[in-house]
């Protein structure tokens, strides 16, 4: 149905022309699935969307032949491939957030395609429209129909994308990373309905992830792509468990898995850090114009727990679980909230997600080390910069990036700066909120080390919020998971793990892949 | 030099701005320093005289010399740009931040206030002002500054506001530093660039609308010129003397568009 | 619903807070209205009587309610220069500021939506080019130069109309719209390059957001790409800033008309300053606040219409 032989793709940029995909060589038949993986700027996006026509002729040289169903896709004239466009070959892209436009109503961006390769009149439209929505398994689609993207959740505009990329019952369906912006639990949904339509449907898909283990759970046949080229291509199980090349095996090498990075000391004398009783915090937002009124929004609803002295504690749980929420409460930087929050110890530092917006971009970093005891008085300038440099070697910095601005260092060395700043006034509970999922997998690994150390090191107990199940289970020795602001469940990392109790763990877990 | 050429390409806007600004500067303050006429001083023998040596850029209706009441008039209209800007700045710092940091109530008030003022075209506020407290050149700078806050106030509040949930801040407020240190010490420094390119537009702004004011006769009062003032006296001269009303159009002109250039610029950079 | 009557509310408020604001203003000026209307001579006795004849005694907020009520039923009190009332005074300019207005804005908009479009679409090209650096040069023109400018141009050099030859609207209707072409095009010209310059940039960084490649890749052409998708997003910063604009125009023309001598509200304003005849210097300025407030409220509704997120919650 679609042969592709030896495309290449050249950026005709005003510098200097770049060719970012070379012999690139592919064939998808009727109803079968295919993926692409590699990493980022490996050209896979790239190649799909030449084959989807979607790459402005006048900027993107291409070579070679994309041949769909006897046409030739790249010499055959604009009209004709606006005819294929949306009618045989649709796409469903990354972003669910601004990939629909967000002036107009959902109905509309369903039928769009409809309506452009049909006669059909409006209501014959809506019809087949309410019919998709009900097919990718959306609720109250008529009242969906009316409404606009920024009333959707991320994964209900994911079914709206692949609604409207199916209304015209496509051959070809190209699904460039349609999962990765979203929660593992919906990202597990949608693959399932993906294989249901190709199930059901006979709609071929060409699948586009960096995700290995989606690409193996979802593709009979798979492609690698590594800077522009195909590196290997196979039968996808062939191809995961006999790796030719090593790019491949090193890639299979780097899936994260459930592994422990070192088994975390159990504290057997369990002296209390810190106590959370039945702790609520609420959201508030004035609502009232002139005569103030406010909504409230509960985030957290009677959480409690508590920490020992030097453990690390994992706590889990999707966007929106008020994890994060729960960690603000504990610093007392909220304002509205109820219940019992006992310190045995002097207040914890918090290690924020983002390490761009986490340091001040204007000042040096000794300035921003030195700030905590600045504040706190009592130290001389001299005493300041020995502390600055001593927790700086900590967490393995060198000196010389003292006289440095934030913007001067990876992502990496930040988020040890951070951790650094955290160390400098001595707390004996740190909480960090998603510290890694901003980093690269061998930053993250580092990072996640270094943690390990500093809990071993200096004693330090960490509260480690995460959305991410692999990381947790490195690190912690008891868990939390989180749903809509409430505690489903804790439990040593054995007992959620290996005996979960209640449904949603189980889904999450099933969700991250963990099998033990 | 390769390097000043691609930063030139990259961001034309502020150079070109920066560079008119310069010149113009420069032309006025060596008028104002080396013109040996005294720019109030009537020569019946040089009415409306050409461009000569003795005159860079002839006489107006009283045998003025232009060149050196341009510079003046430039000088004055630049005087109350600046002062209305420093009023429009300092206000709208302390009113921005303590509204954008805090929120609440008073927020909402000023901010309710503020909109009121907005929802006023400029010039007509400062017709208000003007009838209010009469025309001349220190009158002109407290209306004009009065009025150039609230827009000032809103650029600082709504950064203070973007900043105040950034986590640095959070970052600081947790290691227990002060509201005030937070304010000034942390956040003040970020909203800088934004501040500046904001700062520059208000001049280019603040200029107009003496230039306007003095324009319709009630801005700077004589003996002292501005710009705007000289515009409306060459006016009536515009059939016989048309070069005297445009080279007093284009200086404010000039001004005007190596502000708004410089302000552009800045902001493509903040 | 709900935001429709939060709309009209905040309209309300802030009418109310502009009135206020302007009664107080004029408040606040050394000598009273009776000591205007007496003179400054006036025997204490009869100042005070004349106070008391014209409410000036009553508490603050009486007055300010009744002088608000009265203004609208179109009671703005008797100018002291002409002894006679504001309002027919008002009344026979009207005509004349709305009509400049009106078609300044008319201009900007058939000006600058079409060179906005022509512009976005063909960037590239010379021309579009061409019009980036004169949009930028116009607007840097000060309105009352850029009125000189097409006074010596159009009217001394090119004697397309007479300076300073204005016919009322109750004479000849013709030669009225004809005078008032050019100051609406002094007015008209810098704001339509920056509603072109706005618009352009609008389209251009619509056109670099995912929707756009999720409405080529159903088989749009780029026109429909264009207009049912890009523009549709495109328009509504550009709606804001006409009716802005709509709001700088009415403020605009207040100059305009001195350089163009057309006796409208702003020659009237400005003289009326100068002979501090309060009464109608008050009234302008309320009348023409108003008006801007209710373009503000207009552009408010209008934005909601067109952009589903500001809709309800």
């Amino acid at each position: 149905m679609l042969e592709v032989t030896d495309l290449h793709i050249e950026i005709e940029d005003s510098v200097i022309p770049e060719t970012v995909v070379y012999d690139f060589d592919i064939s998808v038949s009727a109803g079968e699935i295919v993926g692409i993986v590699g990493e980022s700027g490996s050209g896979k996006s790239m190649s799909a969307h030449a084959i989807a026509g979607l790459l402005s002729r006048k900027d993107m040289k291409k070579k070679g032949r994309i041949v769909f169903e006897g046409e030739e896709l790249l010499t055959v004239s604009r009209s004709r491939l606006r005819k294929i466009q949306g009618d045989d070959i649709a796409v469903v892209f990354q972003e669910p957030m601004t990939s629909l436009n967000p002036v107009l109503t959902i109905g509309t961006q369903v039928e769009e395609a409809l309506r452009i390769h049909s006669d059909l009149s409006d209501e014959e439209l809506k019809k087949s429209a309410l019919e998709m929505m009900r097919l990718v398994e959306l609720d109250d689609v008529e009242e969906l129909y009316y409404k606009y993207p920024h009333e959707l959740s991320g994964g209900m505009r994911q079914r709206v994308m692949i609604a409207a990329a199916l209304i015209c019952d496509p051959k070809l369906l190209i699904a460039d990373e349609p999962t990765t912006a979203l929660d593992v639990t919906i990202q597990a949904q949608i693959i399932e309905l993906l294989k249901k339509i190709n199930r059901e449907k006979g709609t071929a898909i060409l699948f586009i992830s960096h995700d290995l283990s989606v690409v193996r759970s979802l593709c009979g046949r798979v492609v690698v792509m590594n800077r522009g080229r195909i590196v290997e291509q196979g039968d996808a199980e062939e191809v995961f468990n006999n790796p030719k090349e090593e790019y491949t095996k090193n890639l299979i090498e780097a899936i994260p898995k459930f592994c422990k990075i070192a088994v975390p000391k159990k504290n057997t004398d369990r002296k209390p850090l810190l106590e959370v009783r039945s702790v609520s915090a609420r959201y508030k937002k004035v609502t009232g114009y002139l005569i103030p009124g406010t909504k409230q929004k509960t985030i957290v609803k009677n959480a409690s727990f508590t920490m020992y002295e030097g453990e690390i504690m994992g706590l889990v749980g999707e966007s929106g679980s008020g994890k994060t929420t729960l960690g603000k409460t504990i610093l007392g930087m909220l304002d509205d909230t109820e219940g019992e929050i006992i310190h045995y110890s002097k207040m914890p530092q918090m290690i924020f997600q983002d390490p761009y917006g986490s340091l001040n971009p204007t000042k040096t970093i000794g300035w921003i080390l030195q700030e905590p005891l600045r504040i706190k008085g009592g130290f001389s300038a001299k005493e300041r910069s020995e502390k600055a440099k001593e927790m700086l070697s900590l967490v393995g910095l060198d000196e010389g990036i003292l006289a440095r601005r934030p913007s001067a260092l990876s992502g990496g060395q930040r988020q040890r700066v951070c951790i650094a700043l955290a160390l400098m006034l001595e707390p004996r509970l740190i909480i960090a909120d998603e510290p890694v999922s901003a980093l690269d997998v061998t930053v993250s690994n580092q990072v996640i080390n270094l943690l390990i150390e500093l809990n071993k090191k200096l004693g330090i107990a960490i509260l480690f919020i995460s959305h991410d199940l692999k990381v947790v289970y490195e690190l912690c020795s008891r868990i939390i998971v989180m749903k809509d602001g409430e505690i489903v469940e804790q439990g040593t990392d054995e007992e959620i793990f290996n005996n979960p109790k209640k449904e949603y763990t189980k889904q999450l877990l099933l969700s991250a892949g963990y099998t033990d | 030099m390769k390097n000043l050429m691609f930063r030139i390409r990259k961001n034309p806007e502020m150079y070109i701005g920066a560079a008119i600004i310069v010149v113009m500067l420069a032309i006025i303050i060596c008028g104002v320093i080396f013109s040996p006429y005294d720019p109030d001083a009537m020569d019946a023998s040089a009415k409306f005289a050409d461009p000569s040596p003795a005159h860079p850029m002839g006489c107006d209706n009283f045998g003025r010399d232009l060149y050196a009441r341009l510079s003046i008039g430039g000088a004055t209209t630049l005087f109350i740009a600046v002062a209305t800007v420093f009023i429009g700045v300092i206000f709208g710092i302390i009113i921005g931040a303590l509204t954008g940091y805090y929120g609440g109530v008073v927020d909402e008030i000023l901010m309710r206030f503020n909109d009121a003022v907005l929802a006023f075209p400029s010039i007509l506020l400062a017709l208000v002002f003007i009838s209010l407290f009469g025309s001349g050149t220190f009158k002109v700078i407290i209306s004009l500054g009065i009025l150039f806050i609230p827009s000032f106030a809103r650029i600082v509040r709504s950064e203070f506001m973007r900043c105040s949930k950034l986590d640095y801040v959070r970052s600081a407020r947790l290691m227990g530093a002060g509201d005030l240190r937070i304010m000034f010490v942390h956040i003040l420094p970020n909203i800088i660039p934004v501040l500046l390119s904001s700062t520059v537009i208000g001049f280019n702004n603040a200029v107009l609308a003496e230039a306007s004011m003095s324009f319709l006769g009630i801005g700077v009062q004589p003996p002292s010129s501005s710009l705007g003032r000289m515009l409306s006296e060459a006016q009536a001269f515009l059939f016989s003397e048309p070069s005297y009303a445009i080279i007093t159009g284009v200086t404010i002109a000039l001004i005007v568009l190596g502000f708004s250039l410089l302000g552009d610029g800045l902001k493509k950079n903040a | 619903m709900k935001a429709v009557l939060k709309k009209l509310l905040t309209f309300i408020i802030t009418v109310l807070l502009v009135t206020l604001f302007v009664f107080v203003a004029f408040e606040m000026i050394p000598g009273d209205a009776a000591t205007a209307r007496l003179g400054i001579n006036a025997t204490p006795e009869a100042l005070e009587k004349m106070r008391e004849e014209m409410g000036l005694t009553r508490p603050f907020f009486v007055r300010y309610f009744s002088w608000l009520g009265s203004f609208f039923f179109g009671d703005m009190g008797v100018s002291y220069s002409y002894g006679v009332s504001v309002r027919s005074m008002l009344a026979s300019k009207l005509p004349i500021t709305l009509t400049l207005t009106l078609m300044a804005f008319i201009m900007v908009v058939v000006l600058s939506i079409p060179i906005g479009l022509y512009s976005s679409k063909y960037e590239d090209r010379v021309f579009a080019k061409v019009i980036d650096v004169s949009g930028q040069l116009v607007m840097s023109i000060p309105p009352f130069f850029l009125g000189i400018l097409v006074t010596y141009v159009f009217g001394m050099l090119l004697h397309m109309f007479t300076p300073g030859g204005f016919v009322s609207y109750d004479i000849n209707f013709g030669k009225f719209i004809s005078y008032l072409i050019f100051p609406a095009l002094a007015i008209a010209v810098p704001k339509a390059a920056m509603s072109t310059k706005l618009l352009k940039t609008s389209i251009l960084s619509e056109r670099r957001l995912d929707y756009v490649r999720t409405a080529y890749s159903r088989g749009n052409s780029t026109m429909d790409v264009l207009y049912k998708h890009v523009l549709k997003n495109a328009v509504i910063p550009v709606i804001t800033f006409l009716g802005m604009t709509l709001a700088d125009i009415v403020a605009g023309s207040l100059v305009i008309e001195q350089v163009f001598s057309i006796p409208g509200y702003g020659r009237l304003l400005i003289s009326s300053i100068a002979n501090r005849d309060y009464p109608v210097v008050q009234a302008i300025i309320a009348i023409i606040a108003m008006i801007v407030i209710f373009i503000n409220l207009l552009v408010d509704v209008t934005y909601q219409v067109l952009d589903p997120r500001l809709r309800g919650n």
